[in-house]
Parts: structure tokens; sequence; C-alpha cells
């Protein structure tokens, strides 16, 4: 009997352990079609399993294509939605829902339709879709990407298939505009029938892959459209992105096989990840550069060009994209890398470092005691960013300039920059997803830099103003490179590196990251 | 007793303002989000008419009046990165966090019980100094650290459990191990020095010196008084319980609440930030309120009033 | 006057001193706690002379070397170097600033703040007290973690910014205690009678109020300090500790977590470092509650 009123008290914590874990048990059991989900993703490693899984290191931004500028978003749209254009392995733009294209005028362009093309809910994709969505990014001022789509003044229908574009003025990049993110083709009685609302909850596309469930920060799930134009991708019966946000957690992820592609390594891991058996580091040349924008206002020191010069002249990009990057970027003196309309060679894949130089234009700059100054940095935003703004606060230190680093969070870099309340400099990265220059050496226009940086360089303001209106391509490609060569003199940016992309790839498929830094599922098979 | 809960319930509605207050101004420092939410290019006309849309231009007494006659409707605000009301997404997120809570007390319990009783029985003994130094680590060992210690070994190394995510309960082993760590070091601590103020009292010393058999003293009397405390406790560690959560989820990619803030607040999706204060906060204050309760009904020494 | 001079109230300090010195001689893992920390602090005082590099000083010949006691290591680098080439025991050494700086400033902040309220809340009573008391549970509702991170993105994480928002948060314990010590003093005979012969408040919070909560502050404040410590690795780590130049032991280790599988060394050391603090933080406040605290049998 004493026995037994001993082991009550066991007994006591017995229960109450049990009750526990009956508890987390229901919660547990009542997600059950994402545990059957996970089971499945579970078992990636086995060969002949047609279920890809895909990390990411940030959520996308939601389903309006129009109201985001984010490339890892348009990675996982690019999926779901077509372009009217796509550019092919080789780079070149060809038509994608359109059949063909002639130019009319230097304001009208006649786009051909692919006909039988269909939506994920049946309905065919025609004329009157490309009016609704290029419209309504181009008028509505409130969208993020407006700014890259209001050169449209209205989309004519002509018929069915047959759209007429009408720009305000004469637009030669208009069709590197329609291959990009925010001109993914939207439905337009699909969305007129339920609303806005009821499409960012239930999007459609004409893309190879359609909608099944987004689950915020965790992941989004998607199946292949059996109707897609191109013919069904039946490589894969389910494709999940899923969001890891830790590096770490991402790349044992990929090392356990947990996932079948992880996005950004680190470099402290890629040695691991090449290591390990069944993983490997695929890395590409981004369209992605890395550079410091300097302030011109009266009153900077860098307002000065041969203090611009010496900063340039004072930063080893060698070294940079060496130890920093460990080889995962390459030098340059262009915003514009190679695959761009408008790249100029003898830029690219070079750099100015001289110590003495540098040293010796500060001092006829009258700054021969060096100053002090302030590079905002992002932090995390950029592969190694934060050891790139710490290796060049040293090296500008060698040529004494004191510079004082500020780590910025993203959203409040943003802000920071949107209210111009940038200092002397800071360090940015720049896609460019048009794959056309003028949209990289837009950012030399002194009406857009004013209040931010007041640069501005008459001789560059012309011929931006004549390359914008240029219909004819090879004088207009010459206008864009004269641009960055007189950039590579007059320095507004310091000019660092193309950065890679760095991911990680199971053996069991076959993916090689593309420069635009897309995760498009039709070009990867398994193996 | 009613009179004590009702008393108790009332107190919650100042503290409830003073909260919605203290969240409101952080947000309302931390200025307005328009510049997030335009274009690049946008101009000074476009700023203004969204401010003037989403009523950020009027003074602060006003827009703190009308989020107050919002929160009475239940209406947290809209989250502008998710185009949809707030709480239905904090709320949706909730049951993962919830479940990962418990079983991080479960592992706790666990741990600190045996550990607790086993250190005071034997006090200043080598068990007493191993388990008041494991405490003392489990304490001084960031989550975060831990957490990824545990992937690197449980699951890249020996691939016994899946790295990260939510699903099977193997899921949450490693995130619960993580979690409750820090709180299982906290308990074992508690339990210990509740078990030796215990075995002081006189009774026991009365127990002992009746012949009972050593052990079962302790189980007997000791331990269950012991564990009044432990459970009102247990209930008060609610708030820590969350706030190791934020980190936990963020290393097992886990899709709870903690996720959901950090990345509504690295974009500023204050209405997000807003209502997971909030759900938070009513969560840790109906906890601490059992907690109460539990020691009213527990320990008749305690009146009510 | 002499009646409210009573001797168990105020004890002589010189006593009091001799007497916490003996005990601490007697308690072990009092003394190593307090080794510990005296170590901690003289380091972190003589940071320049100690460091044998300067913490920033970026190496590109040097990157992940080891430490020198391990095959491949650089005798001129005792805890090796991290992915910059920087060398990690002066990095921990100039950490050790900071970390003490922000742990120590944010609790003698949140102590003056919830001395203050405590007070107020206990001495006016009434609807003053009723809203204080309030305004205590709103803080406690909150965790520390998820206020200090809401605050620092909104006014950008720095040292001071740091520091109050810990401050901001870690008053309530205190202010709890010093309001009920100062509910009891208030009630107490010569008190009351020290007030109605009037006796400024101020003199009866100096010599009954302080001397009996000061055992309850002092330990509190020792786990306040370690709890602090790690509380800012944890916001390095969700990104909004404080940032690089300025060197943290958060900041280091956060910054070593992706190299935790090939290059140890760089989240583990300060990871260390941080633990065999707290752990002295830790003995020691125990052992302090162990003498200060009459309730418990010793």
């Amino acid at each position: 009997m004493k026995k037994i009123i001993c082991f009550l008290p066991f007994m006591f914590v017995l229960i109450v352990l049990a009750a526990c874990t009956n508890n987390s048990s229901t919660e547990n059991e009542q997600p059950a079609e994402t545990e059957e989900g996970t089971k499945e993703t579970g078992t990636t490693s086995n060969g002949e399993s047609k279920e890809l899984t895909i990390a990411i290191g940030s959520d996308m931004l939601g389903f309006d294509i129009h109201n985001h500028n984010n490339t890892s978003t348009e990675s996982i749209h690019q999926n779901m939605f077509d372009y009217l254009f796509k550019r092919d392995e080789n780079n070149e733009l060809q038509p994608w829902l359109a059949e063909s294209y002639e130019i009319l005028d230097d304001m009208t362009i006649e786009i051909k339709l692919k006909q039988g093309v269909k939506f994920h809910n049946g309905d065919e994709f025609k004329a009157e879709d490309v009016k609704f969505t290029l419209e309504r990014v181009a008028t509505d001022e409130t969208l993020k990407e407006n700014p890259n789509y209001k050169q449209i003044k209205e989309v004519k229908i002509i018929d069915d298939y047959t759209v007429q574009i009408i720009t305000h003025a004469p637009e030669p990049s208009i069709i590197h505009r329609l291959s990009r993110l925010g001109s993914g083709m939207l439905p337009k009685k699909y969305i007129e029938e339920n609303g806005w609302d009821y499409f960012l909850e239930n999007p459609i596309g004409t893309g190879p892959y359609k909608y099944v469930e987004w689950v915020r920060d965790d992941r989004i799930v998607m199946e292949p459209f059996e109707d897609y134009f191109q013919g069904k991708v039946g490589e894969w019966d389910k494709v999940t992105f899923r969001i890891i946000p830790e590096d770490s957690t991402r790349v044992s992820e990929l090392l356990t096989g947990g996932v079948d592609i992880a996005t950004n390594i680190p470099p402290a891991d890629w040695e691991r990840v090449e290591s390990n058996e069944g993983t490997s580091l695929k890395q590409e040349v981004s369209n992605r550069t890395l550079f410091i924008v300097l302030r011109a206002t009266e009153g900077y020191p860098t307002a000065d060009v041969r203090v611009r010069q010496a900063i340039d002249y004072a930063i080893d990009d060698g070294t940079l994209t060496e130890f920093a990057l460990q080889g995962a970027g390459i030098p340059t003196l262009s915003m514009v890398g190679p695959g761009n309309f408008g790249h100029e060679a003898s830029l690219y894949d070079t750099y100015n470092y001289d110590l003495e130089k540098a040293k010796q234009l500060l001092e006829e700059a009258g700054y021969s005691d060096g100053f002090e100054m302030t590079l905002h940095a992002p932090k995390g935003r950029y592969l190694q960013d934060a050891e790139v703004a710490e290796l060049i606060v040293g090296m500008l230190a060698q040529v004494g300039i004191t510079v004082n680093l500020e780590f910025m969070e993203w959203s409040n870099f943003v802000e920071l920059r949107n209210a111009n309340e940038n200092k002397d400099a800071y360090l940015l990265g720049l896609g460019n997803s048009m794959y056309d220059g003028a949209y990289s050496v837009d950012w030399y226009r002194s009406t857009r830099m004013e209040g931010h940086t007041d640069y501005k360089n008459e001789e560059i303001d012309q011929l931006l103003a004549d390359s914008q209106v240029n219909m004819d391509p090879a004088t207009r490609e010459i206008q864009i490179q004269e641009i960055q060569k007189i950039v590579a003199e007059d320095v507004p940016h310091i000019n660092l590196y193309l950065e890679k992309i760095n991911t990680g790839v199971s053996d069991r498929i076959n993916f090689t990251p593309t420069s635009d830094e897309m995760l498009y599922v039709p070009t990867i098979t398994r193996n | 007793m009613i009179k004590f809960l009702i008393k108790r319930l009332l107190e919650f509605i100042p503290v409830l303002l003073i909260i919605s207050f203290i969240v409101f101004t952080l947000v309302f420092v931390a200025g307005d989000p328009v510049a997030l939410l335009l274009p690049e290019d946008a101009s000074q006309e476009d700023i203004e008419n969204l401010r003037e849309a989403l009523g950020l231009d009027r003074p602060f007494i006003v827009q703190y009046g009308t989020y107050l006659s919002g929160l009475l409707q239940g209406d947290f605000g809209k989250s502008f990165r998710y185009n949809s009301d707030a709480l239905p997404i904090v709320l949706e997120r909730l049951p993962a966090t919830i479940e990962l809570a418990l079983s991080a007390m479960v592992v706790a319990i666990i741990i600190a019980i045996p550990m607790g009783v086993w250190s005071a029985s034997k006090r200043n003994s080598f068990v007493d100094l191993f388990a008041t130094g494991g405490s003392v680590l489990g304490k001084a060992m960031p989550n975060f650290w831990l957490g990824i210690m545990l992937i690197l070994l449980f699951s890249v190394t020996l691939g016994w459990l899946p790295v990260s995510g939510r699903g099977s309960w193997m899921h949450l082993i490693l995130p619960a191990i993580t979690l409750g760590t820090g709180i299982a070091a906290e308990m074992t601590r508690l339990i210990r020095s509740s078990m030796l103020e215990i075995l002081s009292q006189d009774y026991i010393r009365t127990a002992k010196s009746k012949g009972l058999r050593k052990f079962l003293v302790i189980y007997k009397h000791a331990f269950r008084n012991s564990l009044i405390p432990v459970i009102t406790i247990t209930a008060l560690q609610t708030s820590t319980l969350v706030g190791g959560a934020l980190v936990t989820e963020t290393v097992f990619s886990w899709p709870g609440l903690g996720q959901l803030l950090i990345q509504a607040i690295n974009t500023r999706d204050m209405a997000i930030v807003q209502a997971s204060v909030f759900v938070i906060a009513i969560l840790v204050i109906l906890m601490n309120l059992i907690a109460d309760l539990l020691y009213r009904v527990l320990d008749p020494r305690i009146k009510y009033n | 006057m002499t009646l409210i001079r009573s001797k168990t109230e105020t004890p002589n300090t010189q006593k009091l001193s001799i007497s916490l010195l003996k005990s601490l001689l007697k308690s072990k893992t009092g003394i190593v706690g307090f080794i510990i920390l005296v170590a901690v602090v003289v380091v972190a005082i003589f940071a320049p002379i100690l460091a044998p590099y300067d913490p920033t000083l970026i190496n590109p010949t040097k990157m992940l070397k080891p430490p020198s006691w391990i095959e491949g290591g650089d005798p001129s680098h005792l805890f090796g170097t991290d992915n910059l080439g920087r060398d990690i025991l002066s990095r921990i050494i100039y950490g050790s600033r900071v970390s003490l700086l922000v742990g120590i400033s944010a609790v003698v902040l949140a102590g003056i703040i919830g001395m203050l309220v405590g007070l107020v809340a206990g001495f006016y009573g009434g609807w003053v007290d009723m809203i204080l008391m309030r305004l205590v549970d709103s803080f406690l509702a909150i965790p520390n973690i998820l206020f200090a991170l809401v605050f620092l993105a909104v006014f950008g994480p720095s040292v001071p910014t740091l520091i109050i928002v810990i401050g901001v948060t870690n008053w309530v314990a205190y202010a709890r205690i010093v309001r009920g010590e100062t509910l009891s003093v208030k009630e107490r005979e010569f008190v009351k009678a020290a007030r109605t012969i009037g006796v400024k408040n101020s003199l009866i919070i100096v010599r009954h109020i302080l001397p009996n909560v000061m055992s309850s502050f002092i330990v509190i404040s020792t786990l306040s300090v370690a709890s602090t410590i790690i509380l800012e690795a944890s916001l390095s780590f969700l990104g909004l500790g404080i940032q690089p130049p300025t060197v943290s032991w958060g900041g280091i280790l956060s910054d070593g977590r992706d190299y935790l599988a090939t290059s140890w060394w760089l989240a583990t050391l300060p990871g260390l470092a941080i633990t065999v603090t707290v752990l002295g933080i830790i003995f020691l406040g125990d052992w302090l509650r162990d003498v200060l605290d009459p309730r418990t049998e010793r």
C-alpha cells in the first residue's frame, strides 16, 4: 500500500506529461495535408521522386506582379506568368506569348499574339488581356513598377490576337521592357469578375506551373499546368519553394537532401557543399553590379572629381573579389554587364588601383591630410556586403580617408535613400532585369539625381536625351557606351564588381543558375 | 473567487489600453511607410495623396483614436505586405507557435523536475553540482547557437532528424529542445530552491524522525508541495517562451508567429507588428491569470482578496 | 530622530563589507564567480593594452586561421582569425567592453526607473499606484526581446538605443520590489511617527527603504546583467544588434554562425566568453542572494 502511495506523485507527473504531449499532438494533426506534404518532400533524395523542392532565403512579396521590384519574387512568379517576349539561353530576345512583332513607327509597335494560349482557369489569352495588364501598370502611378512602364501611352486592340503598343515618345527599349518583371500577362476577365483581392489569393496566369498554396514565410507550392501552350512540363509533379531565411539552416537542408536547390550559399559553406556527396555548387555571373554612390553636392569633398577618382584608385577591387567574395565577383568599371545592350567590353573585368595616384589626386584636391566621410551600407542584402564594406574602410584609411561605416537595416536604408538623407557615400547593388544598358546609365541623369547626389554632367545628359528616343540600335549602343566611358573618368559612382550567383544543387537534378537570378522550373530536369 | 476573477479581468482593460498606446507610439515614431510603398521616383504629390488616403497626415491623437476604435471592432489594420487584414494572419500562425511552446515546456519539465528534485535531495553532492552547472550553462547558451549546433549534430552529421520546417513530430524535436533548454535551466533552479525550502520545514523533519525512508519523504511531501510554485512559474514563463520562439523559429524556419513578426519588423509591416504584440500580450496576461488562479486553488493559505 | 535610527534598519557599512568578504571566502562558487567577473572587468578596462591587435584590422593573407594550438594555427594569433583575417582574441577582448557597458548601463538605468516608479507608487498609493502598476503589467506582458526588436527597428541599432531599450524593458522587476518594500515600511509605527513630526520623505527613503531593498536589488541586477548579454547576442542574430565596426560578443558570435561547421572557433570562442561571464555573474548572484536574502536558510 505504501509503495502505491509513494508512486502516486510519479503517476501525476506522467499524467501531466501525457496530457501535454496529447495537447501538442492534436495541434499536429490539424494540418494533416501539410504533414503528408512534408513527408513526401522528405523523400526527395529518392531519384524517382517527381517533386522538386527549392530553398530560398526570403518570402515573395505577394502576387501583385506590378507592385514589387523584387528579383527573388519574380524568380518564383516566372513559373506562373508568361511575358510577351523572353530571352533564350543565348540571352537573345525571342517572341514568347507574342508570335511576331513589327515596328510601325517610332512610337508604335504591333504585336501578333500566339493563338490557343490558355490561362490556368481555361480562358484563352487574348489581346484584351495585354491591354489590361500593360495599361494597369502604365497608368497607376502608385505601383512600384510604374516607372518602367509609364512610357506606354496606350494599348490598342486591333483584333483578338493583335495589339498595338503606343508610347508617349520613341521608346527603343520597349521589347526589353516587355520581357521582364511587371509584364507577366494577367487574366482580364477573371480579375474583373472576381475582383483584384480574389486574384491575389487565387492567382492564375498562363505559365507552366499553377498556384496550389502559399503558406506565408513557409512555402509556396505549385503544380504543372496541363494545358500549357508549350506542352505540359511533365518533369515535376509538384514544385515547392521553401522559405528558409537562416543561411546555415538552408545549407543543412541541402546537405541532408531535404531540398534539391538552395539559393545564396555563403562562401563559408562552398567547400562543404562541394565536398558533400550528392551536392555541388553552381556559380554564374549575375547581372547585378555593386557600386558606391557618391555625393557630388557642393560642400562634400566628393564634389571634387579628383577626390572621387582618388577613392576609385584607392579601392582594390581585385582584393574585394578575391578575398571578401572568394572569387565570386568580377571587377568592373561600368554598371552595364555583359549580355546587356550597350555593354562596353573595355570597362569589364578591369579596375583602377594605384595608391600613389590616389594620394597624389587627394593632394591636388587639397586633401593631403585626408578627410572624414560617412559610408552607409546594407548588411546581409548582397553577397558578403558587410565584409566588402569593412574592407573598403580599411583601403580608404591607407590614403588618409577616415570612413565612418554605418550599417543599416534594409528598410531604414531604403527610407534614407528615398528621403535623400544619404551622406557622402552608400553601397548599393543593382540588377538590370531589362538587359538594356539604358536602364543602368539612367542613374547618371542629373534631373533624377537632383537632391540625391546632385551629380550633373551635361555631356551625359545630352547623350541620355539622345539615346532615349533613338530608334536606331547601332547608334544608340554607341551612345550608351560613350556614357559609360565618361563615367569611368568622372566617377559619379565607384563601380566595384558584378557579383556571382552561388546556388547549391543536388546531384539528382540538373540546374544551372542564370544571370537573371530566376528559378525557372522548366529548365530544371531530373538526372 | 468570482469577485477576484472579475477584479482581475477589469484590470485587463487599462493594461491593454497602455499596451495599445505603447505600440501605437512606437509605430507612429517609426514614421510612415509611404516611402516603402511607392515606386522610387514617386512624386511628392503621390506621396501626399497616399499619406492622406492612409490617414497618416492627421495629428497623433486623432490617429490613435481611430486606431483604438478600430481595435474595439477587432480591426487591427491591414497588412500592406500581404494586402489583407492583419489579425487573421496573426491568428493563423498562432497554432504553430503554441505547438512549439508546449513541446518546449514538455522538454523543460522532463529535464527540470528530475534534475531539480534530485539535486535538492542530494545537496552539495556531485549531482547537485552537475545540475546547477548544467542549468547555468543552459541559461548562458544563446538559443540560436544551440539550435544550429543541434542541426549540425543530429541532422547533418547523424542524419536522424529533419533540419527545419513544420510537419511530423520529428520536425518538432530539435526546435523544442532548443527552446526548452533555457526554460529547463530556469525551472531546475526554481524547483531545487523550492524543494530545499520545503525540505527544511518542520513537518518534513518530523516525518524523517518518524523513520520513513528518505526518498519517500522527499517524493511524498516535499515534491508535491514544491509543485505549486513550479506550476505557477511555468505559466509565468510564457513571456520568455514567446520571446525565445522568435529566435528558435528563425533558426528552424518554423512557420509561427515569431517568423511572421521578424519579417514584419524587417519590412515595416506595422499592422502585423501591432496585431502580433497584442495577441502575445493577451496570451501572456491570460497565462499569468491562470497561474494566479492555480496558485490560489493549490495553496489554500492564500486569500482571494 | 533616535527613534528612526534603529540598528537593524541601517547596518554599519564597514561591518557589512567585512562579513560579506568572510562569507565570500566560504562559498566556492561565489569566489569563482567573483574572480571571473573581476577578470572580465579588468580585461574590458585594459583592452587596448591587453589586445595584441587592433580588433578591426583586416589581414587578407591570414584569413580563417585556426587557434594557435591547433594544426595549421598561426602562433601570433592565439585564438585564430576570422573570415577577414582579424584577430579573434583581440576582438573578444574589445567585445567585452561593449557587452559589459551595455549590460551594466542598462541595468543601472532599469534600476533607476524601477526605483522611481516603485517609490512613487508605494508612497502615494491610490490611483497613482493603480496606474503605475498597470504600466508594470503592460511591460510584463510584452516579451523583452520583442519590445527591443520593435524599438531598435524604429530607432536604429546602436549602443545608446540598446541601453535605453533594455533599461526601459527591465525596470519592472525593480519597481515591484521597491513598491512592496515602500508599502510595508510606510505602515511601520516609527515611520508614521516620523512623518507626523515632519521628517522629509527623502530621508525616510534613504534611511529605511533603500537599505531594505538593496539586497533584492543587487541579486536582480547581477542576473539582469547576464540576461542582457545574452539578449544582445540574440538581437545580433536577428540582425538588430550592435552594428560593426563596433565589436560586441553577440556580434562576433552571430557573424561567426555561418562558419560553425567549417571554422568552429569563430563562433565558439566568443560563445565561450559569454558563457563563462554569465556563469560567473550567476554564481556571484546566487551567492549574494544566499547572503543578502534573510528568507534563505543558511
